[in-house]
């Protein structure tokens, strides 16, 4: 297992690397000149050749890559061109609100889903079954944008009860701070349940009908040990790659969601500097993304080695 | 301890309702064993599974009781029936490869039924799975207990889905075709097991088989079943020594027997009927050479002697005996020595990497051990002209490896293949077309080996296009030929594989490897799928298509009786090696190798002597 973890690990340092060779290649190259972005149409080159000195523009572009990525290494991610900040600190605030936001809806997503897809399962053909479908499809076919308004005319407007948009810090008060995530929340979950539920439901489907549950039945076990115990651990297989995956969707959700609710998050982050031209903050919260999409597909794949005794290695009884 | 009276079980399908069972009553008493018997679809299982109060959804009980005890499991709430199950009734499935569950410790599934049935602790229950994995006779019941299910052969599953069917002490043991998934010396193995248990705990057993040598080995008493009803039933050796219903007749007539090699098996021709709308009269008449006018009458089961009959005929049957086909006109046989050898091979060998071994060093050089075997180790094998050479052995001794090495669908590592002269082991895929066409082969599972979306002509038509053996307008003549050929009726051409049952889709396999006009083909188990009476007649088939068009067989089987039944010479394979070659009548009467032995002394019969009860053997390798 250790070897199996160290090996995931090195794949990840290396999809890392490469993402960053091309987060890196795609701003850096563009055919316009990066020091003349920024400065804008009315800079003259004198200029222009003042700052692309400053930021090291005239060196040979593995140099400049090198100094980028070794930069992270450092933690010294560079200076947003926009705020005249340095990147780093910035950038964490947005993460952690992000993970916040994602982490909670994730841990929904997961519950809920798998959650309905079981009970769909148990049910299947039956108004319960078809019912779940009809709301998660609901979900998954209309995007997200128009959930998020439609949360923020219910809840906002008409009940009253949640404010339209912001971020509170916790230190704010505890309800404060949920208040204000309760809305995009919701809206990331109802967007994301169709993929877990019915991926559990098929699954859980097969599982029930295989031998090993009938054979579990025979064993006069109560029906609530066959599902939980020996129906779901097999049925969850499958699930969990997906999850992995559906994070991957949740952090690009997040660019959405967190535009329209004015959440200052990681998406949002991305979004202002992109609009504003602020590469080095746009290329450190690209990175950050991949790390995090990376990360989440290693931790998809150890929990599935946990769940599938057959994927563990180098075991033998004799 | 278990009477089923008057059970009839419906399936509602998409095809209509069909009739399972009908009006089948049965007596287990306590400490006996009946057996049932029957093939696929005549209602064994679904007896199994009523007596389990596990009917699927879709089941109807329109009429019946089913006793335990004196109390009716068919109408106790579904709580009490859940208490009775694995609890003092205990369930062994036929596949011990799927009814595991894959991802729990083969410890904690021998023993929750203790915790939710006895209310011990998930670790007490673990403790007595070990002792209860001992009991079954399994080497190292510790780290058993601590193995996933795919850490273990077959044997040993079926051993811990014994124990964990008798943890919780049951009365009665219902095993649903328990051994059917394994080879003979494991389920010799089994069979020891089981009768020892049933002598030392008192137990009531049920045993469920298609295999008749099996339930002589084990049963008291024995119930024939066919279509949904029960058409005999006495003391085993009676019924299966003295057969007195056509039926029974017939499939102990279908049945080859070592050391009895004649011309042909005797087939039960025709169908099941359809179980939708089953003839009232007699179930088995369409099929049966002693039908009488009076076989439309509804038929009951009579006294005969000490056994029930379903057969109005059955006093006028006693003595009469299955009838035997004529004697097939066997070609002329040339001298086959004589005649250049259509396939020679000469110290083939195949081994797979399993894995590449645990990562250790050695000073500073990293030095993997690998792990692989060799399922084919350095064998050489000659094949006449219309000779069949049969193959045994047991699951991984490489029979099918070396089967599809020859005919390089597999290729070996080193070792030298002529086919029809022409040395092939050397030669790139893409200059085998000369061999494809004279060397073919019929696979196991016509299932998944026919086309699902291809009708038969156009199956059999492709490789005759391929080939271009045939104008493109002969073509359709040739596939009528074909079908005639395999015995199938030409209108079958239209047919897609699910429209057919499972011997006429192997007689299409069949038919799709002579397309070519081939001089040898390597025959994968093809009869291991069907059913006995089904089985013999694809094995004439086999014999009379050597015989009509001296085309030679490698025949793999695990089946050694269907072996000694067809093959000229035999081989028998054992981890990879060819441990013994020669006539067939020489290696099934006297086999020199003490591993033939051992697999021949372990071929449940029908009929000569029945086994001496033997020592429960423990020994059981490792996966």
């Amino acid at each position: 297992m250790a070897a199996y973890i160290t090996r995931r690990l090195a794949f990840v340092v290396l999809v890392l690397v490469a993402v960053s060779m091309l987060v890196f290649g795609v701003t850096t190259l563009l055919p316009a000149n990066v020091a003349y972005l920024i400065l804008g149409s009315f800079a003259t080159p004198e200029q222009v050749h003042a700052l692309e000195l400053k930021l090291g523009l005239t060196d040979p572009v593995w140099q400049q890559y090198l100094r980028w990525a070794g930069g992270f290494i450092t933690g010294n991610l560079g200076e947003s061109t926009l705020m005249n900040r340095p990147v780093g600190p910035m950038l964490l605030e947005a993460i952690q609100r992000s993970l916040m936001l994602t982490g909670v809806s994730f841990v929904l997503i997961a519950l809920i889903g798998v959650g309905l897809g079981i009970a769909a399962a148990l049910r299947h053909g039956r108004p319960l079954d078809h019912g779940i479908s009809v709301a998660t499809y609901l979900g998954i076919a209309v995007p997200e944008f128009f959930w998020a308004i439609v949360v923020i005319i219910v809840f906002a407007s008409w009940l009253g009860w949640l404010p339209a948009s912001g971020y509170e810090p916790i230190s704010a008060g505890v309800w404060e701070w949920a208040k204000h995530l309760i809305a995009p929340t919701l809206t990331l979950v109802f967007g994301h349940l169709a993929h877990v539920s019915r991926l559990t439901r098929s699954s859980m489907i097969e599982v029930m009908q295989s031998p090993y549950i009938t054979a579990a039945r025979a064993k006069g076990l109560p029906e609530r040990v066959i599902v939980l115990h020996h129906a779901l651990r097999n049925a969850l297989l499958p699930t969990i790659t997906v999850l992995a995956l559906d994070f991957g969707r949740l952090m690009g959700g997040i660019v959405v969601i967190e535009t329209v609710f004015a959440y200052p998050g990681l998406g949002r982050l991305v979004v202002f500097s992109i609009q504003n031209r602020d590469l080095p903050t746009l290329q450190a919260a690209i990175l950050v993304v991949a790390a995090i999409y990376a990360l989440a597909n290693l931790l998809a794949d150890l929990l599935y080695a946990r769940f599938n005794p057959k994927i563990r290695f180098g075991r033998n009884v004799a | 301890m278990l009477a089923i009276d008057d059970l009839t079980v419906r399936y509602r399908t998409a095809g209509g309702e069909i009739e399972a069972l009908s009006s089948v009553s049965l007596k287990a008493r306590k400490g006996s064993t009946l057996a049932l018997v029957g093939e696929s679809g005549s209602g064994k299982s679904t007896i199994a599974l009523a007596a389990m109060g596990l009917l699927p959804a879709e089941a109807m009980v329109p009429s019946g009781r089913i006793l335990f005890d004196g109390a009716d499991i068919l109408t106790m709430n579904a709580e009490a029936r859940r208490q009775l199950r694995g609890s003092r009734i205990g369930l062994v499935f036929q596949d011990p490869f799927s009814v595991l569950n894959p991802s729990l410790r083969i410890g904690d599934q021998v023993g929750e039924g203790l915790v939710h049935h006895r209310g011990y602790t998930p670790e007490r229950a673990f403790a007595r799975a070990i002792e209860l994995l001992d009991e079954v006779g399994i080497v190292k019941p510790e780290a058993v207990a601590k193995a996933y299910p795919h850490e273990l052969s077959g044997g040993m599953r079926q051993r811990a889905l014994i124990a964990g069917a008798l943890a919780s002490e049951p009365e009665l043991l219902i095993l649903d075709e328990p051994t059917t998934a394994l080879d003979v010396t494991i389920e010799a193995q089994i069979l020891d097991l089981l009768e020892d248990l049933r002598v030392r705990r008192g137990l009531t057993m049920v045993f469920i088989s298609h295999n008749l040598g099996v339930v002589r080995r084990i049963a008291d008493e024995v119930a024939v079943l066919y279509a949904g009803q029960i058409v005999e039933q006495g003391a085993t050796e009676e019924v299966l020594q003295r057969p007195v219903h056509p039926y029974t007749k017939g499939l102990l007539a279908a049945i080859p027997r070592i050391g009895r090699r004649m011309g042909r098996l005797a087939a039960i021709p025709g169908r099941l009927p359809d179980l939708r709308n089953p003839p009232t009269g007699c179930r088995f008449a369409p099929r049966c050479p002693f039908a009488t006018p009076d076989s439309t009458n509804p038929q009951r089961l009579l006294a005969v002697g000490d056994r029930m009959v379903r057969c109005s005929s059955a006093a006028a049957l006693r003595d009469t005996s299955w009838p035997v086909q004529e004697e097939a006109v066997v070609a002329a046989t040339a001298d086959r020595s004589a005649s250049e050898p259509v396939v020679e091979v000469e110290d083939l060998t195949k081994s797979f990497v399993l894995s590449r071994g645990a990562l250790r060093w050695e000073g500073w050089r990293p030095v993997r051990d690998a792990v692989s075997i060799t399922p084919v180790d350095a064998i050489s094998l000659t094949v006449a002209p219309g000779e069949v050479v049969g193959l045994v052995g047991e699951s991984g001794s490489g029979k099918t490896t070396l089967g599809r090495t020859i005919l390089r669908l597999i290729e070996a590592d080193s070792g030298l293949i002529r086919i029809a002269g022409e040395t092939v082991s050397d030669k790139p895929q893409s200059a085998l077309e000369a061999m494809r066409r004279t060397a073919q082969i019929v696979f196991q599972n016509p299932d998944s080996s026919l086309n699902p979306r291809k009708t038969i002509r156009e199956l059999l038509g492709r490789p005759i296009a391929r080939f271009g053996l045939s104008p493109k307008a002969d073509i359709p003549k040739r596939v009528d030929e074909l079908l005639d050929l395999v015995r199938l009726p030409a209108h079958y051409a239209d047919r897609y594989a699910h429209q057919m049952s499972g011997g006429e889709k192997q007689r299409v396999g069949i038919a799709r490897a002579l397309a070519t006009q081939p001089n040898f083909i390597v025959c994968d188990e093809p009869v291991s799928a069907l059913d006995v009476s089904v089985q013999a007649a694809i094995v004439n088939l086999l014999a009379d298509l050597r015989d009509r068009l001296g085309v030679a067989y490698l025949f793999i089987s695990h089946d050694i009786s269907v072996v000694a039944h067809l093959a000229d010479r035999v081989a028998v394979m054992h981890h990879g090696k060819m441990v013994e070659i020669g006539p067939a009548e020489q290696i099934m009467n006297a086999p020199s190798h003490p591993y033939t032995i051992k697999l021949l002394s372990a071929v449940p019969r029908v009929d000569g002597p029945a086994l001496a009860r033997r020592e429960v053997v423990a020994a059981d390798g490792l996966a």
